[in-house]
């Protein structure tokens, strides 16, 4: 039987870090833990996805 | 896979010995910010040499002013050498070419406000710091960069903290 872990913590907004005005500091640090060329590259997979996205939807 | 079209025409610039710095939101994500962008923003060298191989790059990339697109016209010379920003579309998407940016600054001003960055398949790239596009971003306070400012400036506080 599977029996769930119980989470270190139970408040969710201590699983978050934002900056005071609001920027995700969790998604910057995880940006900065990658090379710039990994950068690149998911900037570029998601450049794709969004516009095969766009044309999978052109004319609606 | 899908054709890699910003490399591509980082390559491209590159291979045709293109002197340029990256700006803009390209140059940003290269630098770990997580922005959202779509073009490349590149100021160049306008010295005569570098205005040559970048007219050779722009042709073999069918390059055309993204205004007026039905009249397809070409960048020449003279809009290559100018202080101005140059919206192109090229074959692999767009991408602007900005004599100066800020307070009439060009490459060689630039040039000591950036770092080289490997950005895979052997190319590196001479992109502006962060320090500096923030800078300029603050000096422009127009509402966009406005609202990618403080993403900028937790990038660089983040980043400083190593």
């Amino acid at each position: 039987m599977l029996v769930s872990e119980p989470m270190a913590t139970s408040d969710p907004a201590s699983l978050t870090d934002y900056s005071p005005d609001g920027v995700d500091l969790t998604l910057i640090r995880w940006m900065l833990s990658l090379t710039p060329a990994q950068r690149l590259e998911y900037l570029e997979e998601r450049v794709n996805d969004i516009i095969t996205i766009r044309e999978l939807n052109a004319g609606t | 896979m899908p054709e890699r079209k910003l490399i591509a025409t980082l390559r491209a610039l590159l291979e045709g010995s293109v002197e340029f710095i990256l700006v803009g939101g390209l140059a940003a994500v290269l630098q770990g910010a997580p922005v959202d962008t779509f073009d490349i923003d590149v100021v160049h060298s306008r010295d005569a040499g570098n205005v040559a191989r970048l007219q050779a790059v722009l042709e073999a990339l069918d390059a055309r002013f993204r205004m007026q697109p039905e009249r397809r016209l070409k960048p020449n010379a003279s809009h290559l050498a100018s202080a101005g920003h140059l919206n192109l579309s090229t074959r692999y998407g767009p991408l602007d070419l900005l004599g100066t940016i800020g307070r009439d600054l060009g490459y060689r001003e630039l040039l000591p406000h950036s770092v080289e960055l490997d950005i895979g398949e052997g190319l590196r790239i001479q992109v502006l710091d962060l320090e500096t596009l923030i800078a300029l971003k603050e000096e422009l306070a127009g509402e966009k960069d406005r609202a990618v400012l403080p993403i900028l400036r937790r990038t660089l506080e983040e980043q400083r903290k190593g």
